[in-house]
């Protein structure tokens, strides 16, 4: 071995010895996050799964092996393709909706006017509101004795809609319902985006005539793009989630035309006492909205402007 | 470098700090509503979970409050847990440890999965030790809530289900507001008079319960071996003529125009009736006094009916018992059982029907001067006493014995909603039947059946 060759030997177990030093206060650093993650999301993961392949009893611990059996048992049950429909449904009754109308209220809302103030904190209240209390409220406006839709539809002599209890009107009701919750959210965030866009551009478009219409499509939607890809997101995978109002509107009825997947999950784990088949629908659940997701990244992303 | 350190251990502190506060925070809320400090010679403290909320849980309190009053080895703490789902979902994660509760209510429907659990003390062996006269018990009650002669746990709150009707909307159509229809052809002309406008004669609500009972009613069986009480039921069997008759009942009312979809909230269903949108109803007998308080017309009381060539079995018994835990100190057990005696006696039990409107376990509180002044009050509520009364004994009307009572329930109810929209009645029941057996079957496997 030569001089050189050492000295780079050396060099070598010094730049290793480095970046393993390096690598563990990384580490040391991500220790937090990581612990809590652990704890609380893979771990868990880890469990859902490997619950999926038994038969638990009714406290959840595996008895009997089965491999992918509950998989199988689900995809021959029309309950869980029932389930299936209402969800990917669900999901698209409410994101586009939610969003569309968000965009129209930001849009309205972001003007200097006298006042706006007011209109503002209207359009975002309902992100004050609890999913209970808000469930209630709709609750009240369904009901087909003593609602209100079904008031304003009898003085108007158009005999009245079992909201909540015909499957043809069930999931569109809890899904006007899941909209007007989702809208204050998605508006606030809009409206944030909105704010950011640089007034210059607005000024230069109006220096050059450009129409109002023309200066949405070419300015404001473009800039807003990376702001309607986060609401996007994030709305659609609380469609995905959602539970409290199906839970107090419809408990899944009338003939499971509401029964979305997080809603069986939930009725197999925690009343049924069928953790096994509950945790392979969490697996199926997570592996659509991965797959969805990742699409949207995709696809979506392309079309998105950032500055 | 070394602030790391002492930061991630700081964190970990923070987070055992943590775990240990959720530990505690059971006892901890139930010990915040105790009066006295517990000491270690002081009374033995008894945890009884319930699932009785609003009114139902002001008259339990009084109740205990009386108990803990009346001696001072024992204190009962009541702790509310949510519906019967609910808190039988909590006990679950808790049942064996020594965190489970002394004394749990359990809904009728639990019975079979409380025994199967393996967590319970059944009441037997108390009552077996002290020699304990439990024929002063409402027979059609205990029934309930005895397997092979073992009386698992005590009776506590019991409904069962009545025919309500509004008695002006009967007297506007021409009927006898005294004469509740008893059979299905005088249901089904009743329904037909009393539907006018926005007023239709008849609602059942969604709920598997009022199923199982009008099956019963008949002397028809839910599932197979005895229904579940000679041995393990292994089918359903509810899509037979007893099962058909109510399935067609509900059809044909649906199709003529005389029932009305009151889908599966109890709220929902009682502002119907309220708000004259369905003159006849069933409900619990449990409901029954607050209805006639809230109703603003006179309320009508009646048995269920039957059909017209069936004979008249009876009802089963509704509501919950009381279990207590096996894995706790002799002398919680103990407590727990000075309680349920102290429950089930007749003072206690004519108090506890006349703030409730459930039925007393021991029919000796009926004399008592409470329940006398109240039925003369209310004296629909002796036409619930009654209607138990007079039920008969038998494997029917002792109600099914299945662990998978909940997901059956939910198999019927789909069924039902199936009417509504043009399915044939006998189709709907055997899918239900057969969803029910799939059930059964995963639930045997389970158990190594």
């Amino acid at each position: 071995m030569t001089m050189a060759q050492e000295v780079r030997a050396s060099d070598e177990k010094k730049l290793r010895k480095r970046e393993w030093s390096n690598f563990l206060t990384g580490i040391l650093f991500l220790l937090p996050s990581l612990l809590l993650f652990g704890v609380f999301l893979f771990y868990p993961m880890v469990r859902t799964v490997y619950l999926s392949l038994f038969l638990t009893s009714s406290q959840g611990v595996p008895i009997v092996f089965v491999g992918w059996d509950n998989f199988f048992a689900l995809f021959q049950s029309t309950s869980f393709q029932l389930s299936a429909k209402a969800t990917a449904l669900f999901v698209l009754y409410t994101v586009p909706a939610s969003v569309l109308l968000a965009t129209a209220l930001a849009v309205l809302a972001n003007q200097k006017l006298k006042g706006i103030g007011l209109f503002r904190t209207m359009f975002s209240a309902t992100m004050g509101m609890s999913v209970a209390a808000s469930s209630v409220i709709w609750m009240f406006l369904f009901n087909p004795s003593i609602g209100l839709f079904n008031r304003i539809l009898a003085a108007l002599n158009i005999p009245g809609i079992q909201w909540l209890l015909d499957p043809q009107y069930a999931l569109l009701s809890v899904s006007i319902a899941t909209i007007w919750m989702n809208t204050g959210f998605a508006f606030l965030i809009l409206l944030g985006g909105l704010q950011n866009i640089d007034s210059s551009l607005y000024e230069s478009a109006k220096i050059a005539g450009v129409s109002d219409a023309c200066q949405l499509r070419k300015i404001t939607l473009p800039m807003l793009s990376p702001t309607l890809f986060f609401v996007t997101t994030v709305t659609l995978i609380n469609a995905f989630q959602t539970f409290g109002q199906i839970d107090l509107l419809t408990k899944g009825g009338p003939m499971e035309s509401t029964n979305v997947i997080v809603y069986s999950i939930y009725k197999d784990a925690f009343i049924n006492y069928n953790v096994g088949s509950a945790s392979a629908q969490a697996v199926l659940l997570f592996a659509a909205v991965l797959i969805v997701t990742v699409i949207q990244f995709k696809i979506g992303e392309r079309k998105v402007h950032y500055q | 470098m070394k602030k790391l350190w002492i930061g991630s251990a700081a964190l970990a502190l923070l987070l055992a700090a943590c775990g240990s506060e959720t530990e505690e925070t059971p006892e901890e809320g139930a010990s915040a509503n105790a009066s006295p400090p517990q000491e270690t010679d002081g009374p033995t403290e008894v945890i009884f979970w319930h699932a009785m909320s609003g009114e139902l849980e002001g008259a339990l309190n009084s109740l205990v409050d009386d108990f803990n009053e009346s001696q001072d080895e024992y204190e009962v703490e009541p702790v509310f847990q949510g519906t019967y789902e609910e808190a039988l979902t909590k006990l679950n994660t808790v049942a064996g440890t020594t965190e489970s509760p002394a004394l749990m209510q359990v809904f009728e429907v639990g019975t079979k999965f409380m025994i199967d659990s393996g967590y319970i003390q059944p009441v037997q062996d108390f009552i077996d030790e002290e020699g304990f006269d439990t024929s002063i018990w409402e027979e059609n009650i205990t029934n309930y809530y005895s397997v092979d002669g073992v009386q698992y746990s005590m009776p506590f709150n019991s409904s069962t289900p009545v025919l309500i009707y509004n008695k002006d909307a009967f007297e506007e159509a021409g009927l006898n507001p005294e004469d509740a229809p008893m059979t299905y052809s005088e249901l089904q002309e009743a329904a037909a008079a009393l539907t006018e406008g926005e007023q239709k004669g008849f609602s059942i609500l969604n709920y598997g319960w009022f199923f199982e009972e009008l099956v019963a009613a008949q002397g028809g069986l839910f599932v197979n071996e005895d229904n579940g009480r000679a041995g393990q039921a292994t089918e359903a069997v509810f899509n037979g003529e007893e099962g058909m008759n109510v399935f067609n009942l509900i059809k044909d009312m649906y199709d003529e125009g005389t029932f009305y979809n009151s889908g599966q909230n109890w709220d929902d269903m009682r502002a119907a009736f309220q708000s004259g949108s369905a003159a006849m109803i069933l409900d619990s007998s449990a409901g029954v006094k607050g209805m006639i308080d809230n109703a603003p017309f006179e309320v009508g009381v009646g048995y269920l009916p039957v059909p017209d060539d069936a004979e008249r079995n009876g009802v089963i018994i509704g509501g919950a018992s009381l279990w207590m835990a096996g894995d706790i100190e002799e002398e919680e057990k103990q407590g727990a059982w000075e309680f349920m005696k102290y429950v089930s006696s007749a003072e206690v039990q004519a108090q506890w029907h006349v703030d409730t409107g459930y039925f007393a376990i021991n029919p000796a509180a009926y004399d008592e001067q409470v329940v006398v002044d109240q039925w003369e009050e209310y004296p629909q509520l002796k036409v619930t006493v009654d209607q138990l009364k007079e039920t008969k004994a038998n494997t029917a009307t002792g109600g099914a014995l299945i662990s998978v009572f909940p997901e059956a329930r939910q198999r019927v109810v789909n069924a039902m909603e199936s009417l509504y929209q043009g399915a044939d009645p006998q189709e709907a029941l055997d899918k239900a039947v057969e969803e029910t057996n799939r059930a059964l079957e995963n639930d045997a496997l389970k158990n190594g059946n």
